[in-house]
């Protein structure tokens, strides 16, 4: 039993770990008011070109920084074309997100790789706590980034005039615009802040966590992260929470069967979902949304 | 700034703030027209004049928020370059808007950080010390660590008004700040301007349109109208009754009957031939109350009133025309008699029956239609033909079996086209399409089609140009003659004076004082308007 407990923890918290980089950017972008839903694409090309490069270079490491790289990359285009020539940002994050299945899974097909896999890192003494051991401290060294990562976004957040004056922008734009705050710019660069995150998710998935790379691999993760980041409420704990709700509800559709308990596969495919839907309709009610979500900005007349 | 200048002083003050010519129009829309003008040092400026006479696009050119076509701006004999509020910042400007530049979900502290510029720390310790230090300096008293969204208007005020004093600016311009205010409070702002004027000599530009305070706190006033600066006088020689005619001046569309009533000679109102033409045979005073409003209030989310018990009625067949300087309740009123604001308090009847506000539709089933003073955003679907604009207003007998009858609305729409004059390429063209006074035919016709009882008419030649004008006049006058009640609400004096049978003026959210038009004294009606009390109840 305890080793079932165990398997299906850390099944949880590499699930989440995919989910938490991609919503940690996501939490970012969506303070400073954009709803950038190319998070999706991002990860998927990050996961493509990581997983290439590993194949190229013959490096797991090299691999992992180009699956960023691209993650970046993607932002640039989305930020510039939603908050620079101000296109839709929902058109373009759905045209960016179309991109990415279709050229990912058109190279797939053009090129013959093998991709490298990150090792195990494991943290003598702490990987020996029972239960949560092996979850939080043996993984593929990417993992290890979170650690760094929460306590950096939370001081972003909390802390620094870059995080107060994305707060300003995200809340209510024309006041942040009185005090002299480049509302735009500011929208862009959280944007470029969430692809980092998203390119790191997705190079984590093919070259840490998989080891591979399948069409379409990401199967929407993107958008969970983005469902994680509205259950928490726009919050960093919340966030944190939502990931691993939604990695657990996942990691159960795993390890269910593996079990041997008998759901309809059906149901259990739909299983993170559903969840996720229950959890944001019961939940989301706490916290307002950033006043200005998704709204674009513009200076008005008189 | 050891100097402490004295405002008056003949020995040439410096001047801090220089306009030269400044043009500035909104598309065909002019905002400032040619604006000159020389802001000493330790003086308090009045900019004073109606609601679009330029005076709040004036200041927003010199705090850097709206780029003018031409002109020249000078900080002290110094070129300001246009559009960047930043830079405008850093030589000296600040400026406290109209509407509050607060996040509201921050406390103070974080507001008030918010404005310094470049990598600085966010540092909460020094932020809320200095807030405290200046709050004392200045006898506005906020908590640094208070939510902006839990204060009351006057504090948020405050904070607003901290946040500018911590950059010491060389000039301190306030939009309309005392329209949120009660009276304490404003005679409290106006002892820190003063104080900042007299004791560090920085400059303050006040904008108003409340007579009273303007001349109770500047030093000069400039008066505007239609974008231009009409005059700047010494506060010390004007009178309110000099004032008032200067911002209201003389419409050049004001037709006959209303120019034969001049502001020096209010007692000639009643005698003015024609002052009344003949729209409707009930004799005024027994006229039938087809709308009645009874001690209606309406509250903001944070408690202000906007609408503070407001009754009046309106008789069949009778215009009642409502005058006030816009944003004093119009709104609120429009938007109440629309649906569109259930008021907290009061009632509304319509033939004498009892209205449920805020319920869907009820008013409009009643009879009461509404021409709503900005038809771009109520009153009609630009993107959408002539012909499903018109139908919007009556799909009920239109609709059968849930399908719109196109037989009929095209009947109905010919009809309406037709007898209202709307020049359009096709029924089916889109409303976009039409000219300014196209596209308000179409919203009159409509809700005339109707044959309401009632017709609330907010602002309804808005914009337009005078043929366009006096042909709506007309319409208005022709329903009203037909028995239709009317309130008409509008910050254009030639407007009310030229349709009303009888005038109610509104200010901050009350009815002050109503009167049979013929008895309607310019000036007085235009200090009313301005009052900042309400003793005249």
């Amino acid at each position: 039993m305890i080793d079932n407990i165990t398997l299906i923890v850390d099944s949880s918290v590499r699930i989440a770990a995919t989910l938490l980089f991609a919503a940690l950017g996501e939490l970012v972008a969506e303070r400073a008011g954009t709803l950038n839903i190319s998070v999706e694409g991002a990860m998927l090309s990050s996961a493509f070109a990581a997983a290439y490069g590993s194949h190229a270079t013959g490096s797991a490491y090299y691999g992992f920084l180009i699956g960023v790289a691209v993650g970046i990359v993607v932002s640039l285009v989305q930020a510039n074309l939603s908050h620079r020539i101000r296109i839709n940002q929902f058109v373009t994050g759905l045209v960016l997100n179309l991109l990415a299945i279709g050229v990912t899974s058109f190279l797939l097909a053009e090129v013959k790789m093998a991709p490298v896999q990150f090792g195990l890192v494991r943290i003598p003494g702490l990987a020996s706590i029972p239960i949560i051991g092996d979850a939080l401290f043996e993984q593929r060294a990417p993992f290890f980034l979170l650690y760094g990562l929460v306590p950096l976004v939370w001081w972003v957040l909390k802390r620094s005039r870059w995080g107060l004056e994305l707060n300003a922008v995200g809340e209510n734009p024309t006041a942040a615009d009185a005090n002299g705050i480049p509302v735009d710019v500011r929208r862009r660069q959280a944007i470029y802040f969430g692809g980092l995150l998203a390119g790191i998710s997705g190079a984590y998935l093919s070259v840490g966590l998989i080891g591979a790379f399948t069409p379409n691999m990401t199967a929407l993760r993107g958008f969970i992260a983005i469902a994680a980041v509205i259950f928490g409420g726009w919050t960093l704990s919340g966030t944190v929470a939502g990931t691993l709700l939604f990695g657990g509800a996942e990691a159960l559709r795993v390890s269910l069967p593996a079990l041997g308990v008998t759901i309809t596969p059906q149901v259990l495919i739909a299983l993170p979902y559903l969840a996720a839907i229950a959890a944001i309709a019961v939940l989301s009610q706490r916290r307002r949304q950033p006043a200005a979500l998704g709204q674009t900005f513009g200076r008005g007349i008189s | 700034m050891s100097e402490a200048k004295a405002s008056t002083s003949a020995a040439g003050p410096e001047v801090v703030l220089g306009l030269r010519s400044v043009s500035k129009r909104f598309g065909r829309v002019v905002a400032c027209d040619d604006v000159s003008l020389n802001v000493r040092a330790g003086e308090i400026r009045g900019l004073l004049g109606q609601n679009g006479a330029g005076k709040s696009t004036l200041m927003k050119i010199v705090a850097g928020f709206v780029r003018p076509e031409a002109g020249e701006i000078r900080i002290r004999g110094e070129t300001l370059g246009f559009g960047d509020p930043v830079i405008a910042a850093e030589r000296g400007i600040a400026m406290v808007h109209q509407h509050f530049s607060l996040v509201g979900p921050m406390p103070v502290w974080k507001n008030v950080t918010l404005s310094d510029r470049g990598h600085k720390k966010v540092d909460r310790t020094g932020t809320s010390r200095q807030i405290r230090e200046i709050g004392q300096r200045y006898g506005l008293d906020v908590d640094p660590d208070a939510i902006v969204d839990d204060l009351a208007v006057g504090e948020r005020q405050r904070v607003e008004l901290l946040k500018c004093l911590r950059r010491q600016p060389d000039i301190l311009i306030l939009d309309e700040p005392t329209s949120v205010l009660t009276r304490e409070e404003s005679t409290a702002l106006f002892g820190v301007l003063r104080r900042l004027a007299r004791e560090r000599g920085q400059s303050v530009v006040l904008i108003s349109h409340e007579l009273e305070e303007m001349l109770e706190v500047t030093d000069r006033v400039t008066v505007l109208r239609d974008g231009r600066v009409v005059s700047t006088v010494e506060s010390a020689e004007a009178s309110p009754d000099s004032l008032a005619q200067e911002m209201l001046g003389h419409d050049v569309t004001v037709p006959a009957e209303v120019l034969g009533l001049t502001l020096d000679e209010p007692g000639k109102a009643a005698g003015v031939p024609g002052s009344l033409p003949a729209r409707s045979g009930v004799p005024s005073g027994h006229r039938a109350a087809v709308l009645e409003l009874s001690d209606i209030t309406v509250a903001s989310a944070v408690g202000h009133k906007l609408l503070d018990g407001v009754s009046l009625d309106v008789g069949e067949g009778e215009i009642l025309g409502v005058a006030g300087v816009a944003g004093n309740g119009q709104e609120e009123l429009t938007g109440l008699l629309s649906n569109l604001i259930r008021p907290d308090g009061g009632e509304v009847r319509v033939e004498g029956r009892t209205i449920q506000t805020g319920r869907g539709r009820q008013l409009s089933r009643a009879g009461v239609g509404v021409i709503p003073a900005d038809r771009h955003d109520s009153g009609c679907v630009l993107e959408m033909s002539v012909a499903e604009n018109i139908a919007l207003g009556s799909l009920d007998g239109m609709v059968r079996w849930g399908v719109v009858q196109q037989q009929k609305l095209h009947q109905l729409t010919q009809r309406l086209v037709g007898d209202f004059r709307i020049i359009t390429s096709s029924l089916s063209a889109p409303l976009r399409s039409l000219s300014g006074g196209n596209q308000q035919r179409v919203v009159l016709a409509r809700e005339l089609a109707r044959r309401p009882c009632v017709l609330v008419a907010a602002e309804p030649t808005q914009g337009l140009d005078i043929g366009a004008r006096g042909y709506i006049w007309d319409r208005l006058r022709e329903a009203a003659a037909g028995g239709t009640g009317i309130l008409l609400l509008s910050s254009d004096l030639a407007e009310i004076m030229a349709l009303s049978h009888r005038v109610a003026v509104i200010n901050r959210g009350r009815i002050v004082s109503t009167m049979a038009r013929a008895d309607v004294d310019l000036a007085e009606l235009g200090r009313m308007m301005g009052a900042r009390t309400h003793d005249r109840r």
